[in-house]
This record gives C-alpha cells, structure tokens and sequence, in this order.
C-alpha cells in the first residue's frame, strides 16, 4: 500500500524527466506513449494503496510515509513524506485515473503537433504536481504541491506560445493563482508560528487560539482555494485558460487543478470549522459563483469557453457542499464532475478537430448528422452536468443541496441559489447542445468538415471518451444518498460530515432539482431547437454586463493595472530618467572629458618625455642640495 | 694618490653627461640620440669609478661594469630600431615619429 502510494507519486515524475533527458533520442510517439504509460503506471500505484486500504479497518487508514526529513530549523521540521488515507487515496485515484485518459486522448489529439515531447513532458509534470498535492503528508508539501500546479498550468495554457493570446492567458493564470498562493503561504506562516509545525495535526492544534489567529488562517487558505478552484473573486483566469489545448483544458477542470480548492477544503476542515464564518464565506462564495457562471455561460459563444463556465459553477456547487461541511457530497461530486467534465472537453475537442480547430458555436450545427457517436458521448456528459437521472450528476449534486437546508435561514438561501443554477446549468448546456449538434448543418460546417484521421494504432481517439462516457453514467452509483453511501462512509473517518439531510430533504432537493433541470432543457429547446422558435429574449444591458463577464476584468484593469502601470511610467519620468539614466550619462562624459585632458600629455614626442624627466631630475637634484646644504 | 683630484673627474663627468644630455634633447635623428645617450652613460661611469678611486672602495668600479653590460644590450635594441625604422621607409626623425600622441 504504502509503495503504491510512492510509485503512484513517482511515476509521473520519472516520465517527465525520462522524456526531458532523453531529447530527440526518443520520438514524437514515444514520448507520449512514455508519459500515458506513466500516469497508467500511476493509477496502478493509486489502485494498490486502494485495495490496501480496503483491507483494513476504517480507523487504521491513516499512514505517513517518510522518505527523509526535507527541511529542518530550529524546532521546526517538516519531512519529504506521503499521506495514505480514505481521502488522499480517492484523490490519488481520480487524479491518475481521470488525468491517464486525458494523456492517452492527447496522444491522438497533439498527434502531428510541433514540440510533442515539450508537451508529454509538461502533462507528466502536471499530473505529478497534483498527485504531490494530494498525497503530500503536511502542509508544507501541499503548498510545494499547489506551486507546482500553477507552474505546469502556465506552461501548458501557455503551450502555443507562438499566440501571444496563450501567453497572455498563461500569464494571468499565474498570477491570479500567486494571489492565492501568496494568503495561502501567509496562513502557513502564521500557524507555524501559533504551533510550531506544519503537519496536518496544526489545525487541530489551533483550537485554544484566539479567535483572529483561526479566522485569518482558514481565510488564508479559502484564498488559495478560491484562486486555484477559480472561485469569486479570482474567477478571471479560468475562462481565458481555454487557450491551452483541449486535453489539457480538459486536465485543468476535470483531473487536477480546479479540484484541488475543494481538496483542501476537505483536507483542512479542521481550521475551516473552528472559523464557521469564514466556511459560511467559502459556501456563499460558492453559491455566488455558480449563480454567476451559470450566467454568463449563457451568452458566451465559444463552446470551450461555455463548458469553462460550467466548470466554475459545478466548483461552485463543490465549495457550498464543503462550506456546508457536507465534505463527502462534496468529494464525490468532484469525481462524478471529473468524469463528466472530461468527457464535455473530449468530445468537443474532436468535434473541434473535426471542424479545423473552429471553436465558434455560432458557426457550427448540424453535428449529430456528421459524428453521430460524438453526439451520443455529449449528450451523456451533458445529462450528466444536468443532473438528470440516472446519470451521474444527479447523485452527486442533489445531496448537496440537501445539505443546504440543515444550515438555517443562510442555508436555504445557498439552497435556492443552487436550484437557481440547475436551472441555469440545464439551459447553457442544452443550449450549447442544439447549437452545435441539432438543426442542419451550417454551411461552415458542411465546407470544412473533415473526417479525423488521428487514431493511433493500438490507442484510438475515441477509447477514453468511451470510457470516461461509461463512468459518466454509472460512477453516480456509488451512492445514493439515504440508502446507500459507501463514499460517505469511506471519508467518514477523514472528514466526518457536519450536516445529515433528511430523507425528505433529499427527497425535495431531488426532485426540485430535476425538474428546473429539465424546465432548463425544455427552455433551451424553445428557444434553439424546436421547429417553430420564440425569439431569444434579449435586453441590452444584460446581454452587455453578461458578454462582458460582470466587468470582472475591467473592475481589476481600473483596480490594480491602470493604478500600477500608471506609477511605473510616473517613477520612469521622475525617478529612472533623470536620476539613474541621466546620472550614469553625465558619469560617462565627465571620465571622457578628464580622460581627454590627460591625453593632451602624451604627445608622443621622444624629446619632449626626455626633456621632462631631465627638467625633473634637475628639480630633485636642486632640491636635494638644498635640502643636504641647509645652513644651520 | 696618483693623478689628478676627484674633482677633476667629476668635472669631466659632468661635461660628458651634460653634452650627452644636450644631444639627446636637441637632436633628431635616432642614431645621433643613441650615441648622446651611449655619452651620458659614459659620464655616470666615469662618476662611478672617479668616486671609487677617491673613496677605496671597488663597488662603484663593479657597478660601472654592469652598466657597460645593461649599455651594450641597450644599443643592440635600439640600433635594431633603427635598422627596422630604416627598412620601413620610416623617415628617421625623431620629431615625426609621434604616432603614440594621445
């Protein structure tokens, strides 16, 4: 169990530094079956540290593993070492698992791409990133783990660089996610110097401190999950990540990255419950965020882009539960989400190699008639995403809405935000569906639609997204809230739940959901699909303020760009100019100037040098007799 | 003491150094600089052993003899100059060799 966890943890990491070494020792090909086959060997590893766990009582599924001890000062210490437990282990399984199937979809996806080895190298790092996320055995790890996501995220959105849009996208994904990582650190400082140590046990420690020292850790640590999992108010980078290319959209939102907000959350719920205003912070953000998501996701055109949206709302949906402390609700809708998400970006991936890289809905349609089992794929994943039964969503998400109605007044709230984005979330995603596979095909669609001819041999496109389609519709099985929990009783021991809905809370939450979810599917069809079409309603400002993403970007132009760039370019005139490149300018002539003067004695005459050393000795010898023949 | 006192040697020294000097600063062409030059060696010698001779001591006599030395290696560099300048074309004045002015 404990070497699987190592070799689950390794594994991709050998794969990126193998395929790094190497160069062009080793082909195109090789490269990317090198990387699948590590992320494989890595779900290998997962399942092994599982079925170790399995065979233990709950109470004892809890290993730490020391590799040797990394960092030492004074009392403090923090040792290279591996977490083995119920969470880290269903982690470790949906990030390998999930993150293997991408990396064999992209073998076909970036075939014939330029600078295939940079990009398995880069996939193989970002799951190895993750997976050191998740199973780092304290805090310090994770937070070495959660740098290292942000790294590979920006390499690989960044991947095109010759785009400078990609550049750009990468760019503000780091820094949104430094903005994170920075209150992240901060929090890590303060609990080291209130504890002592930065193992997982710190949290716990924190109960007898005051209050401020609890609630500004647990806020530190929203922060980073806020910016990692792109939740409001550092929601901006996720839309723009759609640079990237797809299968590694398809990482960032389904296997690693954007998950791993909730992770820590659920990792670090002891501080979180010892601050319940900062957990009501992290559940209304989440509640906001998929209001908010649902939203714009209605306007936006780019079909990439829609699925960004739901992403942000299904992780709004993931902080509400783990707000709520509904924290096993909110795991397995992480991994039903993962499923599905995975499959959403697979298969409009190969719709959009199938259109030559068009991601415009606009200009698409008419998809069913030309890819026929592409179409069955999404339609899965969107009735998954939906939450119509039986499909995956609809287990994960209703529990957590039912968690909602055991908080209050403030819980139900979150509770109609979430009915609200079921709503929503069936309208955007249907809407994307008609838009692209129903009606005829558009005339863009007909003149450049081209059959892919991208299957490697043994691995072909289409294997994973047949596979993650299969999970999307039985991995909601798992559980069905008040009969049958194994992912409940599998965290229990980790995370153990604060809120129990009742069966007619489940009941209601239910059935509500399904409904809007469907009145959002028949909206959709009205309104796109059907054979005689009512207008779209459209006011203006609304179709501005949600084109325009709430003016989230411009608000943080006008906030912290324009001030800063502004004092730049005030410090380049007052100071740099005048003081640093003037002064350096003026010390540079005035050496010339000097130096020329003391060029003028040099004038290379032999008599006029030996005319100055005779008239100087005759001033020594002169002086010396007068000195030696002073009259006293 | 045979000979004449230590200040007539001196005397002489000084006319050899002196006119060695004078032709040094006032002549151009480098052969004729050479020989002023190889003059006023002669004078600092002269010096050197007039003074030996007054005070009994052989050092300055000694002395004398590695200048004769450093003076002979001096004129083979400088006369070998002088060859080059000549073979060059360069003309041999003094005055008009002054390309290392700054």
């Amino acid at each position: 169990m404990i070497p699987g966890a190592w070799i689950c943890l390794l594994s991709p990491l050998a794969g990126a530094l193998a395929i790094t070494l190497a160069g062009t020792r080793l082909s195109r090909r090789g490269a990317a079956y090198l990387s699948t086959l590590s992320c494989f060997v890595a779900f290998g590893g997962a399942l092994a540290s599982f079925a170790g766990s399995l065979g233990e009582k709950p109470h004892e599924r809890h290993h730490l593993s020391t590799a040797w001890t990394w960092i030492q000062g004074g009392s403090y210490k923090s040792g290279l070492e591996v977490l083995v437990d119920p969470l880290s282990v269903m982690m470790m399984l949906i990030v390998s698992g999930v993150g293997a199937l991408i990396v064999a979809y992209s073998i076909g996806y970036m075939d014939s791409d330029d600078e295939e080895r940079r990009y398995f190298a880069y996939m193989s790092l970002f799951v190895f990133s993750m997976l050191l996320l998740v199973q780092g055995g304290n805090l310090i790890l994770l937070l070495a783990g959660w740098g290292m996501v942000g790294l590979s995220s920006y390499l690989l959105i960044g991947f095109w660089h010759e785009r400078p849009s990609a550049v750009a996208a990468a760019k503000k994904a780091f820094v949104m996610n430094a903005v994170g990582d920075a209150t992240m650190a901060l929090a890590f400082f303060l609990t080291i110097q209130k504890t002592g140590t930065l193992s997982f046990g710190a949290l716990n420690a924190l109960h007898g401190h005051s209050g401020w020292v609890v609630n500004l850790v647990a806020l530190g640590l929203l922060g980073g999950a806020v910016a990692k999992s792109a939740q409001l108010p550092l929601q901006t980078w996720l839309p723009d990540a759609m640079e990237g290319p797809t299968p590694v959209s398809a990482l960032i939102h389904a296997a690693t990255m954007v998950t791993a907000g909730v992770y820590l959350i659920v990792r670090t719920h002891a501080a979180f419950e010892l601050a319940p205003k900062v957990q009501d912070l992290a559940a209304g953000l989440g509640a906001a965020t998929l209001l908010l998501a649902g939203l714009i996701a209605l306007v936006q055109v780019d079909i990439k882009r829609v699925i960004a949206y739901s992403t942000m709302s299904q992780i709004g949906y993931m902080f509400l539960g783990a707000g709520l402390g509904a924290y096993a609700n909110s795991m397995f809708h992480l991994m039903t989400h993962a499923f599905f998400k995975a499959l959403l970006f697979m298969a409009a991936g190969i719709v959009i190699h199938a259109l030559a890289g068009e991601q415009d809905m606009r200009r698409m349609g008419g998809m069913r008639a030309l890819m026929p089992r592409t179409y069955w794929a999404f339609l899965v994943g969107a009735l998954a995403l939906v939450g119509v039964p039986p499909f995956a969503g609809f287990f994960s998400k209703d529990s957590i809405l039912a968690a909602a109605m055991g908080h209050g007044w403030y819980g139900y709230i979150l509770w109609i935000a979430g009915l609200v984005g079921a709503f929503l979330t069936g309208v955007y995603t249907f809407r994307m569906l008609f838009m692209v596979f129903w009606g005829e095909p558009s005339a863009f669609a007909r003149e450049h639609f081209h059959t892919l001819k991208r299957d490697v041999p043994g691995l072909a496109l289409e294997i994973p997204v047949v596979v993650l389609a299969v999970l999307s519709v039985i991995g909601g099985w798992l559980q069905f809230a008040p009969t049958w929990h194994p992912v409940a009783t599998w965290l229990d021991t980790v995370a153990a739940p604060l809120v129990s809905p009742t069966n007619w809370q489940e009941a209601v939450s239910s059935v509500l959901a399904v409904v809007l979810g469907l009145a959002g599917i028949g909206l959709a069809w009205l309104l796109y699909a059907a054979p005689r079409r009512r207008p779209i309603p459209r006011t203006a400002f609304w179709q501005r303020t949600l084109e325009h993403k709430f003016y989230f970007d411009e608000l943080y132009d006008t906030l912290f760009y324009v001030p800063s760039s502004f004092v730049a370019r005030a410090l380049g005139f007052v100071v740099e100019r005048p003081l640093i490149l003037g002064g350096s300018t003026e010390l540079g002539t005035e050496t010339r100037e000097v130096g020329g003067l003391f060029a003028r004695l040099q004038t290379g005459l032999l008599r006029t040098y030996a005319l100055a050393i005779a008239s100087s000795l005759a001033v020594l010898a002169i002086v010396f007799v007068a000195v030696k023949c002073r009259p006293f | 003491m045979l000979g004449p006192d230590v200040a007539w040697y001196l005397a002489v020294a000084g006319f050899l150094f002196g006119t060695g000097a004078l032709g040094v600063l006032l002549r151009r062409n480098p052969l004729i600089v050479l020989l002023s030059l190889e003059i006023m060696l002669n004078g600092g010698n002269l010096a050197l052993i007039g003074y030996s001779r007054h005070l009994g001591r052989g050092g300055g006599q000694i002395f004398a003899l590695s200048v004769m030395a450093v003076a002979a290696s001096e004129v083979v560099v400088g006369l070998g100059l002088v060859v080059a300048l000549n073979r060059r074309r360069v003309p041999l004045d003094v005055d008009r060799l002054n390309s290392l002015r700054g």
